[in-house]
């Protein structure tokens, strides 16, 4: 399947990519719709710095957003079975009509990669933008830190 | 292969899973007495309230044991009583007798009923499967107070619900503090007073002594301190223990809960234990212990199930883990939060109370973190979780653990190469 990695010697953690993504998962059209909406819109892309000293040029930072798992401990910890493995594509699918806001996926994700939509009582978190070619954070991304790779999992060479 | 695997849950699902995941044609025959299709139990505290419906305590489609390709055999006849470890048979209620060449045992636990407690007088609750929800909710159209016995996590959950169910609800914990086996007294005070503004009222150091009825119905109960609170509901959440009736009269091993290897495998080398009914190694505490969550049922489950199937996995072990919210208040804690003894571990803590923030990291002497509370921000828990699954030395950056800004990015930072190379192989 296909993953999405941050060169972390390009990200300027300018923050494009949270705001591209907080607008791709809005109902709205524009960016001002969409910071004015009540709901909660988030985005499901988190910039992270490595190291927060020194100038802008010297930070490090990455965009970090759902590592879709080999063996996700966030399917494992759901409580209402609403997170799954696609067996197909690979990617971890959050079923929000499942989804009860008890934030155990929150407890065991290791990259931290899952947000709520508390008034929602919804975990969000990153789904490759299942309807664009190229996700909109690679595409919003002004330095090209953001990639798309596919990604040989370790445990297809071991069987 | 014969596989039989009794229990039909957390455990049981996920070893199924596993089983199937490299085997599609050996036999899964499966027993439970509880009838409803596959539930999640945790959900049930929604359910009381009315948050959800019915349909959403599904775990998984309805069609999964047909999916599997899973013999599932439910109800009261199928109630296994009997392990006859030589023939490699488990017996029924109903007397069939179902063999196997592998056995997984995900018989769960039970609610512990004090014995001052009678589950016969109408309005008296347990509040473990589908059937006591449903009694519950009958209950509720008619009930104006209810009383909770027990302030642990299922106590607090369904006092919570009940209160959302428009309930006036009282909780009459034995200690001192609520979440005892969760939290700090500290972190206990933050929660109280919100449990309280919300209309949940507590009593510390009381056990209910009396139950007060009226025609075989709950009228009231009569607390140790000779206080009287009417009510007409009354829900016992004093723990659970583990179902480990059926290995009784066998050789394999128990403790309190049934004696399990890194295989999740019992003394018996063709029989499995999963879930709550098992002793699995907790890395916390490191040794065997019994840890009644859904998260550590269902990654037991899947250990059991792939080592049933002959790919050989080790567990790496589980940690206590709870995540509850109090109204807007989230809460998650992972092991040992309030050590007895304070000489043997470092103990740093994250106290903002204007912002309802109480955080506290549990160092051992060996520099590996033992125990966590994330009150009031619960963001990167799991990055916190993960440096105590792989006992990472957190002595670099100890002081930086409670920081809000605490996340990934610091734990590439402090990984060096290592971690950078684990992010880009995609090893998750
Ligand atoms: C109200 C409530 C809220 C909870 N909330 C949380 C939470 O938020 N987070 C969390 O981690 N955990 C929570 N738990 C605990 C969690 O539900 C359990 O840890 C989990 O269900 C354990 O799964 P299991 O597969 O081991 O067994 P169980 O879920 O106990 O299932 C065992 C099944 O086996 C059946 N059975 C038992 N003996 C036999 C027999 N001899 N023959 C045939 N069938 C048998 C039982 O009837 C039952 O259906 C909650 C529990 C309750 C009751």
């Amino acid at each position: 399947m296909k993953r999405i990695y941050c060169k972390i010697e390009k990200c300027l953690a300018c923050r494009s990519c949270e705001i591209a993504c907080a607008l791709a998962h809005s109902e709205y059209e524009t960016l001002v719709d969409t910071l004015r909406d009540q709901k909660g819109v988030k985005p499901r892309v988190h910039v992270q710095f490595v190291d927060e000293e020194g100038t802008l040029r010297k930070v490090r930072a990455l965009a970090i957003q759902c590592r879709h798992c080999d063996e996700p401990l966030c399917a494992q910890a759901c409580i209402s079975g609403g997170i799954k493995k696609d067996e197909e594509t690979g990617e971890i699918i959050v079923r929000l009509d499942k989804c009860v806001g008890c934030w155990s996926c929150i407890m065991v994700c290791p990259t931290g990669a899952i947000s709520k939509n508390e008034n929602m009582h919804q975990a969000l978190k990153c789904d490759n933008c299942p309807d664009k070619e190229i996700p909109s954070c690679i595409v919003a991304c002004p330095t090209h830190a953001l990639i798309q790779e596919e990604y040989d999992s370790p445990q297809n060479h071991e069987n | 292969m014969n596989f039989l695997i009794i229990g039909n849950s957390a455990a049981s699902t996920s070893a199924i899973e596993a089983i199937r995941k490299h085997d599609s044609t050996s036999s899964i025959v499966q027993l439970s007495d509880e009838e409803f299709p596959l539930y999640s139990r945790c959900l049930l505290s929604y359910y009381i309230s009315n948050t959800i419906k019915k349909e959403t305590l599904l775990y998984r489609s309805k069609d999964f044991h047909r999916e599997m390709n899973v013999e599932l055999y439910t109800g009261k006849d199928f109630y296994a009583t009997r392990l006859d470890v030589e023939k490699k048979e488990v017996i029924c209620k109903n007397n069939r007798a179902f063999s196997f060449d592998r056995l997984l045992i995900c018989t769960g636990s039970s609610p512990r009923i004090p014995n001052s407690i009678d589950e016969g007088i109408e309005g008296i609750f347990a509040f473990r499967n589908i059937a006591d929800a449903e009694r519950i909710l009958e209950k509720i159209p008619v009930t104006r107070t209810a009383v909770v016995m027990g302030g642990g996590l299922i106590g607090i959950k369904t006092a919570l619900a009940l209160n959302t169910a428009g309930i006036r609800t009282f909780v009459v914990a034995r200690s001192n503090y609520i979440l005892s086996q969760m939290i700090d007294p500290s972190s206990a005070q933050i929660v109280s007073d919100h449990l309280r503004e919300q209309d949940i009222q507590i009593f510390f150091e009381t056990d209910v002594s009396e139950v007060l009825t009226r025609n075989n119905k709950l009228a009231g109960v009569r607390l140790s301190d000779g206080k009287i609170i009417d009510c007409e509901i009354l829900v016992a959440a004093k723990g659970v223990s583990p179902n480990t009736g059926l290995i009784d009269g066998t050789s394999i091993l128990k403790d309190y809960g049934i004696l399990t290897d890194a295989f999740m495998r019992t003394s018996n080398e063709n029989i499995f234990a999963a879930g709550d009914v098992a002793q699995a190694f907790d890395i916390v505490l490191e040794k065997q212990a019994v840890n009644a969550l859904w998260t550590s049922a269902v990654q037991q489950g899947r250990i059991a199930g792939l080592n049933m199937v002959g790919q050989k996995t080790s567990y790496n072990g589980a940690i206590g883990m709870n995540s509850l919210n109090i109204g807007n208040l989230s809460l998650i804690s992972f092991g040992i939060t309030h050590p007895i003894d304070d000489s043997q571990y470092k103990v740093l803590v994250n106290n903002q109370p204007q912002r309802n923030i109480y955080k506290k990291v549990v160092i051992g002497a060996d520099n590996r973190i033992k125990g966590i509370i994330l009150l009031g921000n619960n963001s990167n828990a799991g990055v916190l979780l993960s440096l105590i699954q792989r006992k990472t030395d957190v002595s670099l950056f100890e002081e930086e653990l409670l920081d809000d800004r605490f996340n990934f990015g610091k734990l590439l930072k402090y990984g060096g190469e290592s971690e950078m190379d684990r992010y880009y192989k995609g090893m998750y």
